[in-house]
């Protein structure tokens, strides 16, 4: 018996000693001790304890860059200007950079390390982006695979614009072992400060989508960090011509009740063109039809992308929804206030409609996209 | 199969949280040149190619681009192509590929009663890529593994 157990215990003794002298040795070798990151020419100064990815080290900080891959390397998205020399990009950044980024310095925060002071440059309204714990008040199925996640903001109220985004903090669970972050554009109405909504497609294989369609429940506390993104309504009279899919409702939803309540820029004309496959993946039907025949200034275009069967009693239009919002642009809205093109969706549909819009004669500095990707 | 150096260094990086959150093994106790014999053995029984079985999900994938999102038939199939933000290593360093995530569905049955990995085959830039040059398939219960049945099923509808 005790020769049995020997073996394994010489093993697990010999491993503990070693773990124990990797950690003693990391405290030594890899202990940066305090650096200072300056920020905006000094604005703001920070002293934080060196060695980690930049990216974490502000956010412990309070200051959260965007990120879609919670600091994986694999979305490019926290991009920030580094004055200070660390060294080359790494293989790892320069997928995601362009000549001209390059040239000015601009480094993936995820990516380098505070190894040394540091001087960065960031854009000034990421100051004010919050990270917020909140309660699941309610996860609803908008179509078998949209949920609408209603989240009731713990400690403090929310500040955005229509149309922006927050990104939601999705804990390890199940075979996932890190947390990660996803971006979604919020749909709720910015007057209501203690609440956010977000319209969650089920990615298959998603690892964020999965986590809010299978493991989420009502009465659950997330995070959330936010509000980020410049897709916003332009002050200005032309018509808006917006065009979604699937969970691409979201900022329109935002947009278009912050408009109908405060009646905010009140001389655009609104037209709304949302598709989808069939009846069962068209979700606020009701809503949007009721607020259409309420609201003159708004008009609600539902598309199918498959022919419906008669006994389905399809009011609306059917078509892909580029040759929908073609025909509609060919001749059945005023163009005299001029058109601005807001899109929200896959690249391939916001791609699709550029196209459509510029076709139309549409000018392509007057269309703004959220893209999913 | 024969192990290169190259490959061990692969293989080392197949597990969860080193390319992607999930890796690429799932919960398969095979090694990754298990997987990939067992997996070939299964192509040669099944009569089917790798680089032809990539082509035709490559064409599949596109087509379903034109639904714009949204699910669109073609054929037997209903097929739907998204995108994520940001673009993922291969594990063997030989390029990086888009986000995406094509779902291949029966037409013929709801989708909401598909189940991935039963009757529904989930695939990305990177999965075609594995798939034809490496002939890695990914391991059971990785969400975007390729079953060799599943593949040869699909592709005759």
């Amino acid at each position: 018996m005790s020769q049995i157990l020997t073996g394994p215990l010489a093993v697990a003794g010999v491993s503990t000693i070693l773990a124990l002298v990797i950690a003693i040795l990391d405290k030594f070798l890899n202990n940066y001790g305090d650096m200072e990151v300056s920020i905006n020419s000094g604005k703001k100064k920070l002293t934080v304890k060196g060695g980690s990815p930049l990216l974490g080290t502000l956010a412990a900080e309070g200051i959260f860059v965007p990120s879609a891959c919670g600091g994986r390397g694999s979305c490019g998205a926290c991009k920030c200007k580094v004055l200070t020399d660390v060294g080359p990009h790494l293989p790892t950044e320069l997928p995601y950079m362009i000549p001209k980024e390059i040239e000015q310095n601009i480094r993936l925060a995820c990516q380098i390390k505070v190894r040394q002071n540091l001087e960065i440059e960031l854009p000034e309204e990421l100051f004010s982006i919050k990270k917020f714990k909140a309660k699941v008040e309610s996860l609803k199925d908008l179509t078998y695979d949209i949920k609408e996640l209603y989240l009731a903001l713990e400690d403090q109220g929310i500040e955005f614009q229509a149309g922006q985004y927050l990104q939601l903090v999705v804990p390890p669970y199940g075979d996932i072992t890190e947390s990660t972050q996803r971006a979604y554009s919020m749909s709720s109405r910015p007057s209501d400060k203690k609440h956010v909504e977000l319209l969650i497609r089920l990615v298959p294989g998603g690892i964020a989508t999965t986590w809010v369609h299978k493991h989420l429940k009502q009465g659950d506390t997330v995070e959330v960090v936010g509000p980020f993104g410049e897709f916003q309504i332009h002050d200005t009279p032309a018509t808006m011509i917006c065009v979604a899919g699937g969970s691409g409702m979201a900022p329109f939803k935002s947009m278009l009740h912050h408009m109908h309540e405060t009646g905010a820029f009140p001389e655009k004309e609104i037209w709304y063109f949302f598709g989808a496959r069939t009846q069962k993946d068209i979700f606020y039907l009701d809503e949007l039809s009721k607020l259409s025949s309420t609201w003159p200034r708004f008009h609600f275009v539902p598309a199918l992308s498959e022919q419906p069967t008669p006994e389905e009693g399809w009011q609306g239009e059917v078509g892909l929804i580029t040759d929908v919002l073609d025909r509609y642009l060919q001749g059945k809205i005023d163009k005299s206030k001029g058109f601005e093109g807001y899109l929200c969706g896959s690249p391939g549909m916001i791609n699709a409609c550029i196209n459509v819009m510029k076709k139309n004669a549409m000018a392509e500095d007057k269309i703004y996209f959220d893209k999913f990707a | 199969m024969k192990i290169k150096p190259s490959d061990k260094e692969a293989f080392s990086r197949m597990g969860p949280g080193i390319l992607t959150a999930q890796g690429f093994l799932g919960i398969d106790i095979r090694s990754p040149e298990e997987i990939i014999a067992e997996d070939e053995a299964a192509f040669v029984r099944l009569g089917l190619d790798f680089d032809q079985a990539a082509d035709e999900l490559t064409r599949l994938a596109e087509e379903g681009a034109k639904g714009l999102g949204e699910p669109i038939r073609i054929g037997k199939l209903l097929v739907q192509s998204g995108d994520a933000r940001g673009m993922l290593p291969c594990p063997w360093n030989d390029g990086l590929f888009h986000k995406t995530a094509v779902s291949l569905r029966p037409a013929d049955l709801p989708p909401e009663a598909c189940v991935e990995g039963e009757d529904m085959l989930i695939y990305s830039e990177l999965s075609i890529h594995l798939l034809k040059v490496h002939h890695f398939c990914q391991g059971l219960g990785s969400p975007f593994r390729l079953e060799p049945e599943l593949i040869a099923e699909f592709l005759k509808k």
